[in-house]
């Protein structure tokens, strides 16, 4: 009724004031013009988007109308028309807009409004910063999200963490693109240009994603295109060079030798260098790391028409490696298609497509055999070539090879092709009801190649394939009579990863006065198919990666193999969620989801997650009357979410043990069952409280969020040692998976954006944010005191646990306190430490239960030395526009987290790190570095000599930029043109000696084990930005 | 309005259509054969057969923990902390935490499972050859509960089921005479159901099942009982003597007439110190090798489980059975033709100059990869002069005694060629004492002297360090015991 009063009089007002069209040219405070503006005629569903130039036209403007002028991201403003009918209009950014979307699954809301902890990251801010992959960009951006490379290797996995780690299993949020799954290695085939908005679901509320919510939900929209906008072209391109952050501080081979005679004498020895004068002799790091280039271009055509909108693209990148070049690059072909129709005046059809080809280069990486762990191991005063000019051996450190020989020798490269897409119907049944199905998918096929060539690296190396360096093929014996050569192999499998969704919900909105109410209700089918099959050729033909492909092997060889594995998951779901709103002040929100997986045993098939959320707008009070905050709003949320990512039919007993017997003295296989089932297996079970607080203070300038988190994770999966009654130890069995186990993370997340206009033409903005982790492992199964991970130097036993009262994955090892000085220190110290391999000289370790022994077989006297989980990690955006010229950097800070250095092989003739010149030679010569011997000694087990301080402050990117005056720019046909330099990881403040202190490792537990990480590349770039 | 309410209701409709699809995360895993969904076929039951028979191939702890507790041998090994468990046993200072004893327990009880799992699905399938699986599998429940026993006394009996581990807390120790009570059902069952011979070498027999059966009732003094089993293996077994003592172990004399139950071994799989019940090798014999040996004849290994000099004296002056079942390293080498260039070294575990040469590592009988772990040579756990030593002793110490056939018995080993020892005359204790004797030298090495000894109550006066009223069985492990959560006993003294 109220529609219809409002629709007469608008047709009285038309017919009362006459109408014309109007033009106008909307553009930022740069002057720059502002593409895709929607304009609007206040009180009408009548209007437009500005096209590339800025401009639009409306027809048919009553004269005395209001043009709402709005865009993400700027403040939106009213322009009374006056009967004028050329307009300008100029935006200002608005960091704090409080209209802005915020999606939360299923459905969005507004800054204002929303109830919940989500993070929203505007995927312009991410392009800026050049990554190859999203993540990388998003370090640092958003508060709470916790994110560092499992590898600096070009196409490598980040670790995403979102309020510290919820589980000794996987950690990976559910991530959606365009409502899509993909896991986190899946993000490579996305090209961060392409991305609009990122929101991170960080609190309960994300629980409306149920089961898989537990380790927080990040929500990635790709860019769709405006209606009513002319085609605009965009392009980008960036070219840099590439160079690792940071080389380690190794001995020369002059000092190399001096301490080695120095070593070797100590232990009664003859020193191996009679003349140690060996000048600077190879520098490995100079021969292994390089200069590496790093590209990429991106075209993306987009616009509209009235009923329709698009967004078509491509982008081509490729990186190659520091190390090995294109032995470890990275390439990656990706196109999009995105377009948006409107069917019938009420339907509406999504269809998103994106293509990825991917291709990418590995060499041996992390812990000994790595190319790195050579790099720095490899004695100095060797050559790499011999004179003959092929790959010399490096006989005198055992497991130490040539590294160039290796990375000559390593052919292994995965190429994906990937298509992801989604078919969405939105049907708007009337102004209150909407419904929307979908159906998804996103399919890979994984190949990846791997051939081994018949190598040999000198004798008695653990890497040879080759029986002598005329590269003979070994013999192995398959049967007593006979043996048959073991030739060179290629490795070839096929994965294919495909996952299907089908979802439909319905939703709800209706306003009643000062009282409104949403509504969403709806089901989900969610399937993953993933199936592998591997097969190995042997003899390829001249050894030679030119002929590496089983096509090209003996079809007959014996030792030729396959081998396939498959797995099938299902998820089925069905999701409600209320929300109320009384006026802007009271916000209300309640929603439950059910979900029942495969993945889980019969007995707990279906879970049932709740969640409640609740804000209050203060400054909508009328008491609350203060000029010095424009905005203050207090957030509270609770909900209980789960983690589905357990091992794929862990609940079942299967029958893959082992039975194996002779029979007739031939070996029968027999059926055992392996892992014992537990039919009560389940998720792990999240409950997460969220206290918070937005604020807007000194006019808009400044923005604050702030938020308390307490998550607690319990139901966490183990296989501890039960009964052996039940038959658990078998060959090939193992114990069940049970459920059991609890873990707590708390913290606090603040962000501070805060931006003004300093001068006419300055403008500066800088967005601040921390997050404070807590990490408590609180039970673990009954009867089990701690579980031990990782390991420290070879054979050095375990080097982390997870115990209850400590954060997951802490260092146990002994606290050293100083060096002993003198043998009367040794004797008169009142504490003994075994004698026979404790000299002057050595570490001194402090006696944690006052046994007046130090106990080396036992763990009496080991204590925590570390923790690799950060007291806080921080982020630190800077910007400035001056006119056409921008500025911006990015800083990532990790503060508080240890790390374990584990890349140094304490061979009597390993290469060594610089820290060793200033060994103990004597007494007072030093506290802090022991003597070095080849006598037995307990200077190697581990202790806090080997945990380092792992905080660091990085500058991610820094970027200037200049964009051409329009009058320029027109002249070529293009509507603006951006150039810039910037450049990545350009410096980092840190006390640690490895490679790169912003690493983890995926597993929890080992996370902060660094076994020779492949160093991130600092890159300088110079780059592009072109609209057409 | 109407139209939306019924848009609404049909979507709702949808959505509780949907619910009731559950059956959607109702599917089984693809190509996986899961444990409810087996015993299909007559296959599936020799597979699982076939299981069930593994476990018996860690039967190195069982030979070494009778021998090394006993006045047999000594540990052996690098040194003293090398397999420590054994030490602590050898010098009977063994406790509650124990890797060998844990890891016996925990692969006797996998065993038990494994039989378990067949007998659970018995009714499942009817087929024609299912007599003799079952029969089988009976002989391997009645083999691992034995051991069980032989070593820990009261054991939980679990039969016919796969145990829930949520009904751990709630079991017992069954006292030894109903675990035996089962061990005698389940060895006669074996036995009625099965032939004295098989056309596949390595199954078990009629003979194995009524030899262990003996044995069983052996070990509870029930000497009626088992004279008038072991006289049927004896009379209707058709087994013998194998005309050479020395060579009776090598790989080559497998499967002779004298085997009555072995435990089959190959070496044509490699194998790791990871997973030593993965192994389908016996660890013993590699383990047994000679430290540091490079020379003729043997191979190298870890010298565990070395004979005492006690041992090599208890042989009468003259019985070939000395040199057969010991090697006296020393003696060995100075006898070669280049003596100077065989070396060898002693461990830090100890060292006696002898090794246990019916499991010895030689060079002719080596297996693939790691070949301490990889030793083709089967593990005769019952050999048909142990059956006839054993009924000699039924015989001897029944109620109504029948010396003269034990006699016999006992003169049938001694007198054997290749053995000759004089025939003994005699009755009553003296004759006991005699069949004891010749038990140790007969069966030296073998794996059954502590045990013997137990039995026969003369442990305590033979074994250094044992407590009698203790030492009988071994502690539970403890760790067992604290898993298991029911609050067993330890045994007493313990």
């Amino acid at each position: 009724m109220k529609a219809k009063l409002l629709a007469i009089l608008l047709m009285l007002s038309l017919v009362g004031y006459g109408q014309s069209p109007v033009r106008g040219r909307v553009t930022d405070e740069n002057d720059q013009p502002l593409p895709g503006v929607n304009v609007l005629i206040k009180g009408t569903t009548l209007g437009t988007v500005t096209d590339a130039s800025g401009e639009f036209r409306i027809d048919n403007v009553p004269a005395d109308a209001t043009l709402q002028i709005s865009f993400i991201g700027y403040t939106s403003q009213e322009l009374a028309v006056n009967g004028q009918s050329n307009v300008a209009v100029k935006l200002l950014p608005d960091v704090t807009s409080l209209d802005e979307v915020v999606v939360i699954g299923y459905g969005t809301t507004t800054v204002k409004e929303l109830t919940g902890s989500v993070a929203v990251v505007n995927g312009n801010d991410l392009t800026a910063l050049n990554p190859v992959r999203v993540e990388q960009a998003l370090q640092g951006q958003a508060a709470g999200v916790q994110i560092s490379a499992a590898s600096g290797s070009p196409g490598a996995g980040l670790n995403i963490r979102i309020r510290g780690f919820t589980t000794n299993g996987d950690n990976t949020p559910l991530i959606l693109v365009d409502d899509v799954p993909y896991d986190e290695d899946g993000l490579a085939a996305l090209n961060p240009s392409d991305i609009e908005t990122i929101n991170v679901l960080k609190d309960g509320t994300a629980g409306i994603y149920g089961v898989r919510a537990a380790n927080g939900v990040i929500l990635i929209t790709t860019k769709k295109g405006k209606k009513n906008a002319k085609p605009t072209i965009d392009f980008s391109g960036y070219y840099g060079v590439q160079q690792t952050t940071k080389r380690m501080d190794l001995l020369d081979a002059h000092e190399y030798a001096v301490l080695k005679n120095e070593t070797y004498a100590s232990g009664g020895g003859t020193p191996p260098f009679a003349n140690p004068n060996l000048g600077k002799g190879t520098d490995w790091q100079d021969e292994v790391f390089e200069d590496a280039p790093i590209q990429n271009y991106n075209i993306t055509i987009s616009g509209g028409s009235e009923k329709s909108r698009y967004a078509i693209g491509g982008s081509y990148m490729n990186q190659q490696g520091i190390v090995g070049g294109d032995k470890s690059g990275y390439r990656r072909y990706n196109a999009r298609v995105n377009f948006t129709v409107d069917i019938l005046p009420k339907l509406t059809w999504e269809n998103v497509l994106l293509y990825t080809n991917e291709r990418r280069d590995m060499l041996p990486e992390m812990g000994i055999g790595s190319v790195l762990f050579n790099t720095i191991n490899a004695n100095p005063a060797a050559s790499p070539w011999k004179e003959d000019g092929s790959y010399a051996f490096l006989e005198d450190v055992s497991e130490v090879i040539n590294p160039l020989a290796q990375m000559a020798n390593t052919f292994n490269r995965n190429t994906v092709n990937k298509v992801v897409g989604k078919q969405e119907i939105n049907y708007k049944i009337n102004d209150n009801f909407e419904v929307t199905g979908r159906a998804g998918y996103n399919y890979a096929l994984v190949d990846e190649k791997q051939f081994n060539p018949l190598v040999y690296y000198g004798a008695n190396k653990a890497q040879n394939t080759a029986a002598n360096a005329a590269l003979e093929p070994n013999l192995t014996k398959v049967s007593d009579d006979l043996s048959i050569p073991v030739y060179n192999n290629i490795r070839e499998t096929r994965t294919t990863y495909f996952n299907y969704n089908f979802e439909a919900f319905l939703n709800y909105n209706r306003t009643f006065g000062v009282h409104k109410i949403k509504a969403t209700l709806g089901t989900s089918m969610l399937g993953y198919d993933n199936r592998s099959l591997t097969g190995t050729g042997y003899n390829v033909p001249y050894n030679s990666n030119d002929f590496a492909d089983i096509s090209a092997t003996e079809s007959n060889n014996y030792l030729n193999n396959t081998s396939s594995w498959q797995d099938r998951t299902r998820l089925l779901s069905q999701f409600v969620r209320a929300e109320y709103g009384y006026g802007s002040k009271y916000m209300l929100s309640a929603s439950v989801r059910r979900d029942g997986s495969t993945a889980f045993g019969a007995n707990n098939r279906f879970g049932y997650f709740p969640a409640v959320s609740g804000a209050w707008v203060l400054s909508e009070e009328s008491f609350f009357q203060t000029s010095a905050i424009q905005f203050m709003k207090l957030r509270a949320s609770y909900g209980v979410s789960g983690n589905d990512k357990i091992r794929p039919n862990g609940f079942l007993s299967l029958l893959d043990g082992e039975g194996v017997y002779p029979f007739d003295n031939i070996l029968a296989n027999g059926v055992a069952i392996g892992r014992i089932g537990n039919p009560d297996l389940k998720w792990e079970t999240t409950r997460q409280a969220n206290f918070g607080v937005d604020l807007n203070i000194l006019q808009d300038k400044v923005s604050i969020t702030a938020d308390y988190y307490v998550k607690t994770t319990k139901d966490l999966l183990f296989q501890p040692d039960i009964s052996a009654i039940v038959g658990a130890y078998g060959a090939g069995s193992s114990t069940p998976i049970i459920n059991g186990g609890t873990v707590r993370n708390r913290g606090l997340e603040l962000r501070i954006d805060y931006h003004t206009q300093l001068a006419e033409n300055l403008r500066v903005n800088i967005g601040y944010n921390i997050t404070t982790i807590h990490n408590e492992v609180i039970a673990l199964p009954p009867g089990v005191d701690f579980f031990e991970f990782g390991s420290f130097s070879v054979g050095g036993g375990t080097a982390t646990r997870m115990q209850v009262g400590h954060p997951m994955g802490y260092f146990l090892g002994y606290e050293t306190d100083g060096i002993y000085q003198t043998q009367a220190e040794i004797d008169e110290r009142g504490v003994t430490q075994d004698p026979a391999t404790t000299s002057p000289g050595d570490l001194r370790f402090v006696d944690q239960d006052g046994s007046k022994t130090i106990d080396f077989s036992g763990d009496t006297d080991k204590t925590r030395i570390g923790s690799p989980i950060p007291d806080a990690i921080m982020g630190l955006n800077v910007g400035m526009n001056f006119k056409g010229i921008d500025f911006s950097a990015t800083f990532y800070a990790s503060v508080g987290n240890e790390i374990l250095r584990n890349y140094e092989r304490q061979l009597p003739m390993s290469n060594m790190l610089t820290y060793n010149r200033g060994r103990w030679t004597g007494p007072g010569s030093t506290d802090e570095y022991p003597r070095l011997t080849t006598e037995a000694t307990r200077n190697n087990v581990l202790s806090d000599f080997y945990i380092e301080d792992g905080s660091f402050v990085r500058l991610k990117n820094v970027q200037l930029g200049y964009t051409l005056p329009r009058a320029i720019v027109n002249r070529i046909g293009a509507s603006r043109l951006r150039i810039y330099v910037a450049a990545n990881n350009l410096l980092t403040f840190t006390k640690y000696k490895g490679f790169d202190p912003d690493f983890s490792n995926y597993d929890p537990n080992v996370s902060g084990i660094d076994y020779g990480f492949y160093p991130q590349a600092k890159s300088i770039m110079g780059g592009l930005n072109l609209t057409f | 309005m109407k139209k939306t309410l019924k848009a609404g209701t049909l979507f709702i409709c949808g959505l509780m259509a949907a619910v009731s699809c559950d059956d959607f995360v109702n599917v089984d895993p693809l190509y996986t054969r899961s444990a409810d969904n087996f015993f299909r076929t007559p296959t599936d039951y020799q597979q699982a057969l076939t299981g069930a028979y593994d476990p018996m191939q860690t039967s190195y702890l069982d030979l070494w923990i009778g021998e090394i507790a006993s006045d047999n041998s000594i540990a052996g090994g690098e040194g003293v902390t090398d397999t420590e468990g054994l030490h602590q046993i050898d010098a009977m200072t063994h406790g509650g935490v124990n890797n060998e004893l844990r890891s016996l327990w925990r692969w006797m009880y996998a065993g038990v499972t494994r039989t378990n799992y067949i007998f659970e699905n018995r009714d499942k399938l009817e087929f024609d050859d299912k007599a003799r699986i079952m029969g089988e599998a009976s002989f391997l429940r009645g083999y691992y509960y034995f051991e069980l026993v032989k070593f820990f006394g009261a054991v939980p009996l679990i039969v016919d089921r796969q145990l829930p581990p949520g009904e751990v807390s709630s079991q017992v120790r069954t006292p030894a005479t109903e675990v035996y009570a089962q061990i005698e059902k389940d060895l006669q069952a074996a036995a009625d159901a099965l032939e004295w011979t098989t056309p596949v070498k390595g199954r078990i027999t009629k003979g194995a099942a009524l030899a262990l059966l003996g044995k069983a009732y052996l070990y509870q003094n029930k000497f009626t009982e088992a004279a008038t089993v072991l006289d049927q293996v004896i009379n209707e077994g058709g087994y013998d003597l194998f005309n050479n003592f020395e060579t009776m172990f090598r790989v080559v004399n497998e499967g002779s007439k004298e085997t009555v139950f072995d435990i089959e071994y190959v070496g044509v799989e490699g194998g790791s110190y990871g997973c030593f019940v993965c192994l389908e090798g016996f660890a013993a014999v590699g383990f047994h090798g000679i430290r540091g040996y490079d020379g003729p004849v043997y191979a190298d290994g870890n010298s565990y489980n070395l004979p005492t000099k006690d041992l090599y004296d208890a042989f009468e002056s003259g019985d070939p059975r000395r040199d057969a079942s010991i090697l006296d390293i020393e003696a060995f080498i100075a006898a070669q033709e280049e003596p100077g260039k065989i070396k060898y070294v002693t461990g830090a575990g100890g060292h006696t100059g002898y090794y246990n040469k019916k499991y010895l590592k030689r060079s002719d009988e080596l297996g693939l990869g790691d070949n301490d772990l990889t030793s083709p040579v089967n593990h005769k756990v019952i050999r048909f002069a142990d059956v006839l030593l054993m009924a000699a002793e039924a015989h001897n110490r029944k109620p109504s005694a029948n010396d003269n056939l034990a006699l016999q018995y006992l003169n049938r080993v001694r007198t054997r060629p290749s053995v000759g020892m004089a025939a003994l005359n005699l009755t009553g204790t003296a004759l006991t004492e005699a069949i004891y004797r010749e038990r140790r030298v007969e069966l030296a090495g073998e794996g059954l002297r502590f045990f013997d000894l137990v039995r026969t109550g003369k442990a305590a006066e033979e074994i250094d360090g044992f407590e009698a009223g203790k030492h009988e069985v071994f502690p539970i492990p403890q760790d067992e015991i604290d898993l298991a959560g029911a609050d067993w006993q330890q045994n007493p003294k313990y």
